[in-house]
């Protein structure tokens, strides 16, 4: 087989993977730019990175997996010449910032890893790479394996793969949990060691040097976003995860234990999941802030941070001339750039409409919740157009979507469907009819 | 330049100079000197309107250096940072929005850098960032092909960005030899045995690609049209992240501008089908 059909079946099989990792670090000799996008593909992701698998085969039959045992589909691999090589001339074309590596799992775990590791030492030692590089670990490899993966790539990870311990069970039955989360702890461990070594021996060399991260499938299992962002919580403060991923599942087999084929991906739910990862990760948001066992799942119409402004108007109005950043950071339409912008643009005269506008301070989202030198808002402000003023737009560019599949729990409305209203405009003023009396 | 008291009145004048960022320092001496807010400043090819007197001013490379020098002693280094950055950047009127900055910033000092809102800061700040995006969004946006070992691209930026990339593809290709050349401002950033330097050209003729070279264009391509999920379509999004003014330099994109223009044959010449 040529090539060029090799990096189309391998892409194709390696795409549904959600993240976009582009966050780098600096190596020492290596110029990785944080968060280099050299391109961005007709589904609006950023390609940093040749992502693809070393193999198609596997061994395994995870249900919801295009590359499963049982799936009829065409299968190759890759040597480890031929990527790296590919690799490296994508590289020096300036396509890429590096390689996104995973794979199927062919003849056994270690064979698999080993095949990997082929792959990184020609590139790290043959063609002389500095590029960046993450590997994920194929569950059930070992423990030296790992090492000596870490010890070439720049990330690695472990996929959760699902976000309870169930329903792993149910759709991956060749993978234990403790596949899974024993690696992870390994990885924590090594790189907690090799800070250690660094700061003994310089030269010592670096143990996966832009740590770890994981992912997960959301909406091919019945877990709420708050079994969810919990998950993603612990794990954060657990294995010192650098990101949690989480793609959308996206119908690619039938399967009785899977939604049909012809279910949307849930992007709606994604979306929200990454916000509030954001909240947790910059804003200093705990998850029980966000959502709770009575409120499990997300507000379509409202992102997160407004959601919980809308809930907890008694912390506002906020004196941009006076709070803490923290504080600020809490206000919708104030993000972090602005936040910092206003602690240092007030040590230098008080900040008005006008000064908050120039920072870039979103106004017509935060003018209900800030005071400024020249303007005390009411206070009881009227609930109908602070609502019109936060509602995510976006919700309705993602088409009519379910926010859980198994939504059980009492959520809000669905979204009006394009037979229910004719304009956007429409349904913004259903939405905000709905929401301001059900506050 | 200790002696001066910046205080400036409009005037019915409009200087001119040779473009040099030397030659702008030489009218921001004149304007401090003589007292006076000139109209504009203009760029000598950029003939001004005659309602207004021209006063066309002499690049004196001791003038400059006096400026240059009051500038981090009076003001702060972030001030120079920021006046040369914009002096770079495609600003409307940016000399004079230059020159207003700095007529105030002697009297106010440093601090003024920091007044974030402030209507003569605003602006200057909002060039510098989309001038450092611009140079950010390049550093991956821009296509090398490989001629003979050598790799050679392309781009057509708003601002003057080649000193803003430099650095960060003379790391990155630290033992390769390479070129950049800047349609727009008729200049190239070249590295080779080591050293890098800017050079103003007008016209770079790019040899016909190789064999192997268009190879690895058709796999990028191919790379590119598959790894993006169709059910995830959205055209919007990738706009967004990348504007269609710089599809003309990426070949992954480059067809759906002009759709069909070129093709590129087994053989690995380019041909115009048009
Ligand atoms: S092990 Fe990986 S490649 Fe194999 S079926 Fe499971 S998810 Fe797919």
């Amino acid at each position: 087989m040529d090539l060029m059909e090799k990096l189309t079946i391998l892409t194709n099989s390696a795409k549904y993977d959600a993240s976009c990792t582009s966050s780098g670090v600096n190596r020492p000799g290596k110029t990785v730019a944080a968060g280099c996008c050299h391109s961005f593909s007709a589904d609006g992701r950023c390609i940093s990175l040749l992502k693809v698998l070393m193999t198609n085969y596997c061994i395994y039959d995870c249900k919801y997996c295009v590359n499963r045992s049982s799936n009829e589909c065409r299968r190759t691999a890759f040597t480890p010449e031929e990527l790296a090589e590919l690799t490296m001339e994508f590289y020096r074309r300036n396509y890429i910032e590096g390689l996104f590596l995973s794979s199927g799992v062919i003849r056994s775990p270690d064979y698999t890893m080993e095949q990997m590791i082929q792959v990184l030492h020609l590139l790290r030692h043959r063609h002389d790479f500095r590029g960046y590089i993450h590997a994920k670990t194929i569950p059930g490899s070992s423990p030296e394996l790992v090492r000596r993966l870490g010890l070439l790539a720049d990330r690695i990870s472990v996929n959760v793969e699902l976000p309870s311990e169930q329903s792993l069970n149910r759709l991956a039955p060749n993978k234990k949990r403790e596949a899974i989360f024993s690696p992870m702890k390994q990885i924590c461990a090594e790189t907690e060691q090799n800070r250690q070594e660094l700061v003994i021996y310089k030269k010592a060399p670096r143990f996966a040097p832009a740590g770890q991260s994981t992912q997960m499938i959301i909406g091919a299992s019945p877990e709420t976003d708050y079994q969810i962002i919990t998950l993603a919580e612990a794990m954060y403060g657990k294995y010192a995860l650098k990101r949690v991923f989480y793609s959308a599942y996206i119908p690619a087999v039938e399967d009785s234990l899977l939604p049909a084929l012809d279910a949307k991906p849930p992007l709606l739910r994604e979306h929200r999941l990454y916000q509030a990862d954001w909240l947790m990760r910059q804003y200093g948001f705990k998850s029980e802030e966000i959502l709770s066992h009575d409120t499990p799942n997300f507000n379509p119409y409202l992102d997160p941070k407004c959601n919980w402004a809308i809930n907890n108007m008694q912390e506002f109005p906020v004196d941009v001339n006076t709070a803490e950043l923290e504080t600020l950071l809490r206000v919708p339409g104030i993000g972090p750039t602005s936040a910092r912008r206003i602690v240092i643009a007030r040590r230098n005269g008080r900040l008005g409409l006008a000064e908050l506008k120039r920072i870039g301070v979103v106004l017509k989202r935060a003018q209900y919740f800030i005071q400024t030198s020249d303007r005390t808002p009411s206070a009881r402000p009227d609930k109908e157009m602070t609502v019109r003023a936060l509602i995510d737009q976006n919700v309705y560019s993602f088409g009519m979507e379910q926010l859980s599949l198994f939504q059980d729990a009492p959520g809000p409305m669905p979204l009006p469907t394009s037979r229910d209203v004719k304009s956007i405009t429409e349904a913004v003023e259903e939405t905000v009819l709905c929401l301001a009396s059900s506050l | 330049m200790s002696g001066f008291k910046p205080l400036t009145v409009p005037a019915d004048v409009i200087y001119t100079y040779d473009g040099s960022f030397d030659g702008f320092l030489c009218c921001v001496f004149e304007s401090v000197y003589t007292g006076e807010l000139p109209f504009s400043i203009r760029r000598e090819e950029d003939s001004p309107m005659t309602l207004y007197d021209v006063r066309s001013i002499v690049t004196d490379s001791a003038k400059a250096e006096r400026v240059r020098a009051s500038i981090p002693l009076k003001i702060s280094e972030r001030a120079l940072e920021l006046v040369i950055t914009v002096f770079c950047s495609c600003l409307a009127e940016k000399e004079l929005r230059i020159l207003e900055f700095l007529l105030r910033a002697y009297r106010e000092g440093g601090k003024l850098c920091f007044k974030l809102g402030d209507a003569a800061v605003a602006p200057l700040l909002s060039a510098e960032k989309h001038l450092l995006r611009e140079a950010h969004h390049l550093k991956g946006f821009i296509r090398f092909a490989d001629v003979g070992g050598a790799l050679v691209a392309a781009i057509t930026p708003k601002n003057y960005v080649l000193p803003f990339i430099s650095q960060h593809f003379v790391l990155r290709y630290s033992n390769e030899q390479f070129m950049i050349f800047d349609k727009t401002n008729k200049s190239a950033l070249v590295y080779q045995n080591g050293r890098a330097e800017i050079l103003q050209i007008d016209h770079v003729a790019f040899p016909e690609i190789s064999e192997s070279e268009a190879r690895y264009q058709a796999l990028w391509k191919q790379f590119y049209n598959t790894v993006s999920i169709e059910s995830r379509e959205n055209p919007r999004c990738r706009m967004t992240h990348m504007p269609k003014r710089y599809w003309e330099n990426m070949l992954e994109v480059s067809g759906l501008v002009h759709p069909a223009a070129e093709r590129i044959l087994p053989g690995g010449q380019i041909v115009s089908v048009l």
